[in-house]
């Protein structure tokens, strides 16, 4: 009828043309249902969702039921005492639905900085060597060197008071400082973990500062604070500090000298890992350095001045680190000479060049080295696990910091005669039998009774 | 065929019009039919694609194998089963959860004829280990005074179930960390399974007996679970009134030997003394842990046995309590059974109680008025699932940390911003003489005698 309405060609190209819609429509129908099976089309659903409703629709929720009633008849019927916690605080016992923030609870009011002074860590003192020696002198018992040269030490490290951002950063804080309770347990070390920020215009890299200066203070009987970050690992369990070598200087930091007072290159030192002395020289470079840390307007304009002054920095706020490089170049008569800028082991061990290697370091070398041979501190700079954002790719940074932990863990493993499976490997297996004389054992390392943890005569130096 | 037609047509020659109309017209008609089975062809085809991609994307979707029972309804059964078993089994400090094993297909279990060891046995290790101390007088077993203490705690070597777990695991062992610093004491981390059979609560063993037989010059190994926080920084352990023992342990020593009750000790904080009986201590209490037949059978033996205690594998503190009782002769006079202060505080009776304690009294107690020892018995935050209400759980650490952690920020000059919260105040402006009140409040040169 059609036919005869147009004519043949033109019913022809007709017929064609709803050939091609049809098969148009077709492959849209079917597109759209694919995707939505597999990545789900928000409000519409996804077609498991579908199938739960129509099954929930027929079946009755009978299953879930009966268990519960069993529950409820052990809880209530019980002789337990969480019955009444579990029912009267109605919250579920499930973690998968349990927010942490919820529950922090901040009472009082922020402390306000009054915006007309400027910024101080604290009323400056000026005879803090005195008071400190007077202080030692009283306190016999609590001597600043534990051994003829060997001085106190505390390490210094922390992370934020709240949960990581990143779920599992917290696993890897946690494993961090395990770390580091291993070395400094085998050399004699103290360790303050910080989880308080204590001036909140100094927050983020720049909190160290008030920190190290207030524990300074309180603790006259420390002769070195150890700052340490929290994504630097210790990867050579044997290597103990060459003290002598820094009787002389107040400040040990890694870098290179030519880097620093000559290129002026941002990253010509590193401030994750450095040694401080307790005088009055340091500080006096506290309070040096921390007039770019406040944050907001002082830190923005500090972070332009530094991207402008050293070689290769990018833009972004003033940094401890930068200011560090820019304090020494710019000031170098007055602390340069008590500045050791060490690089002849890994006070701090750029990560990028070291985790690869792991494996032909445990073949060719042995710890105690300190060096790139075997290094001393494995710094996971810029992989930031607690935060969302790193500088590199997530997967990489964690599988290399579990090869950095473990690459330090076989060390002490080692000495109780176990070790990792592999540097992957969370489980451990044997390598030494038991034996029933385990006396006369003697670790390879000799990191079970080492030299510098033996108990010496306690005597002050100044 | 249309070819065919015509040129049969035209060799036709000089046929008539009306033959060439006929084949054309037959031709047409031919031409037609062959238009429609392709069309069919076409049409069939189609069909037949579009049923075969129907299929693929039902396949790839809704699992066409098993309508019977979907993804959702086994994310509920598990649900299920999770809820079930905690309720039904109650285990009192199970700090590290079960062993992950999933690199590994699991080893071949025990021969249960064969008893378990810990090691090969030692019969003198007191002789060996007081050469050792003579010989090596650079590591003496009393420092300053004191016995040398050493504090064993873990975690599983995972990351927890839920990364909450992970934090207060990290807060935890930071309170650890600020007590024994202030005390001098030694603390070792542990986050391997050293023995496979011996896993979870009894991960503890291999461990201490390690650590027993490697330092000599520790006199105490002093295990503390990681959901147990210190809450009183002050207080010491009185290991004067401990000369002539060599394990101590809170509890009740009525709950045990009367009511031989499951929860009569607690063995998530004790103190275990390094000699000859301790590892034979460890030796008697093993054989009920390696995992699979040996631990459900001794745990219905130790359900059977103990007052209120759940259906479940046998656990350290019921098979330690069980073992004290039936060989009571042979290892109480040694055993301390520690209630006067806290060393270990069930922290539900505790935990809202804080603020009442800072009012009236002081830290130092280590009792029911300032608890030594806040033990999170039952919150498991490293696992998914608690025996209690997760908000109580932890909020209950949160305070419990900040409570104690005010104490050790207190010659820092700071404090908490209420028990709950993670940010700090001043409470002590700077000076330009800090020693006075460094004197004033370090807490290692105010120690204050513990009470008789």
């Amino acid at each position: 009828m059609i036919e005869r309405c147009l004519g043949p060609h033109r019913c022809r190209r007709i017929q064609r043309a709803l050939r091609h819609l049809k098969v148009t429509v077709l492959c849209l129908v079917l597109t759209v249902v694919v995707l939505r099976g597999t990545i789900g089309a928000g409000k519409f659903g996804t077609p498991e969702q579908d199938l739960d409703e129509i099954r929930q629709h027929f079946q009755p929720s009978r299953k879930r039921a009966e268990p519960h009633r069993v529950l409820e008849e052990i809880q209530t019927g019980g002789d337990s005492d969480s019955s009444s916690a579990a029912s009267g605080a109605g919250g579920s016992n499930n973690y998968e639905t349990f927010e942490i923030n919820k529950i922090f609870v901040d009472e009082g009011e922020e402390e306000k900085p009054d915006p007309n002074k400027p910024y101080t860590l604290g009323p400056k003192i000026s005879d803090w060597d005195e008071q400190r020696s007077d202080w030692l002198a009283k306190n016999p018992t609590f001597p600043n060197f534990i051994g003829p040269n060997k001085p106190r030490v505390l390490l210094v490290t922390g992370s934020a008071p709240k949960p990581c951002e990143n779920p599992v950063g917290d696993h890897y804080l946690l494993k961090s400082i395990k770390n580091k309770i291993d070395y400094c347990r085998l050399h004699g070390i103290e360790i303050f973990y910080n989880m308080a920020l204590l001036d909140a215009e100094m927050a983020g890299f720049w909190a160290k500062l008030p920190l190290i200066r207030k524990l300074l203070l309180s603790h006259p009987e420390v002769e070195f604070l150890w700052w340490m970050d929290s994504d630097a690992m210790f990867t050579d369990m044997a290597f103990e500090l060459p003290w002598e070598r820094y009787k002389e200087y107040n400040l040990v930091m890694h870098g290179w000298n030519e880097m620093v007072y000559d290129e002026k290159n941002w990253i010509g030192l590193n401030t994750g890992s450095f040694l401080l002395r307790n005088n009055q020289w340091a500080l006096d470079l506290l309070d040096t350095w921390a007039p770019m840390g406040p944050k907001g307007k002082i830190r923005e304009e500090a972070g332009k001045v530094l991207t402008r002054e050293l070689k290769g920095r990018p833009v972004f706020e003033a940094d401890d680190q930068s200011a560090m490089v820019y304090l020494l170049a710019t000031q170098r008569d007055t602390w340069g000479n008590k500045v050791y800028l060490e690089n002849g082991y890994y006070l701090h061990g750029y990560w990028g060049i070291l985790v690869d290697r792991y494996e032909e370091m445990i073949e060719n070398y042995h710890p105690g080295l300190g060096d790139h041979r075997w290094p001393l501190v494995t710094h996971f700079v810029g992989c930031k696990p607690c935060g969302k954002f790193g500088d590199y790719p997530v997967e990489r940074c964690l599988k290399q910091m579990d090869r950095a932990f473990n690459f330090g863990d076989n060390q002490i493993l080692q000495i109780y005669g176990f070790t990792h499976k592999s540097l992957a490997s969370r489980k451990v297996k044997r390598v030494r039998n038991e034996t029933s004389n385990p006396l006369e054992m003697k670790d390879e390392l000799g990191l079970l009774h080492p030299a510098f943890k033996a108990v010496k005569l306690q005597t002050n130096q100044v | 065929m249309v070819q065919d037609a015509l040129r049969t047509s035209g060799s036709g020659g000089g046929l008539p019009k009306t033959a060439v109309s006929n084949g054309g017209g037959r031709g047409r008609g031919l031409l037609l039919r062959g238009w429609q089975v392709q069309n069919t062809s076409m049409n069939i085809k189609i069909m037949i694609l579009c049923g075969f991609v129907t299929i693929l994307v039902l396949l790839g979707t809704v699992s066409f194998g098993n309508l019977g029972s979907s993804n959702a309804d086994d994310a509920v059964n598990q649900n299920l089963i999770k809820e079930t078993k905690p309720i039904l089994a109650k285990s009192p400090s199970a700090s590290v959860p079960n062993d992950l094993d999933l690199e590994e297909p699991p080893k071949a279990e025990v021969n249960p004829n064969v008893t378990y060891t810990l090691g090969p046995r030692i019969t003198n290790w007191d002789s060996q280990r007081k050469v050792w101390l003579n010989q090596n007088p650079g590591f003496p077993s009393i420092v300053n005074g004191k016995a040398r203490i050493l504090l064993l705690t873990g975690s599983p070597p995972g990351p927890c179930d839920k990364p909450i777990g992970d934090y207060y695991l990290l807060k935890s062992v930071k309170n650890k960390i600020d007590y024994c610093r202030i005390h001098g004491i030694e603390i070792v981390y542990n986050m391997a399974h050293l023995d496979e059979e011996l896993s979870g609560y009894w991960t503890k063993l291999p461990m201490i007996r390690r650590l027993m037989l490697s330092h000599p010059e520790v006199e105490w190994i002093w295990w503390m679970d990681s959901d147990a926080l210190f809450t009183d920084i002050l207080f010491e352990i009185p290991l004067s009134r401990y000369e002539k023992h060599n394990l101590v342990i809170h509890g009740y020593p009525d709950l045990l030997f009367n009511q031989k009750s499951w929860v009569a000790l607690n063995t998530g904080v004790f103190l275990l003394r390094n000699c000859q009986w301790s590892l034979d201590l460890l030796d008697a209490w093993a054989p009920m842990g390696p995992k699979g037949p040996i631990r459900d059978e001794a745990g219905k033996v130790l359900t059977a046995y103990l007052k209120g205690r759940p259906a479940f594998e046998a656990d350290d503190q019921s098979a330690l309590i069980y073992l004290l009782i039936s060989q009571k002769e042979k290892w109480m006079d040694k055993v301390y059974v520690e209630n006067q202060y806290y060393l270990h505080g069930f922290w539900e009776g505790l935990v809202d109680k804080y603020e009442e304690m800072m009012e009236k009294y002081h830290p130092g107690l280590g009792d029911e008025r300032w608890p030594f020892v806040t033990h999170f018995v039952g919150c498991k935050p490293c696992g998914s699932y608690a025996d209690y209400a997760e908000e109580r759980c932890f909020k209950g650490m949160e305070r419990a940390f900040n409570f104690a952690d005010n104490q050790v920020l207190e010659l820092y000059g700071f404090s908490h911003r209420g028990l709950l919260s993670p940010k700090v105040k001043r409470i002590r402006n700077e000076t330009v003489s800090p020693l006075e009140y460094v004197d004033k409040f370090d807490i290692r040169r105010t120690h204050a005698e513990a009470k008789p």
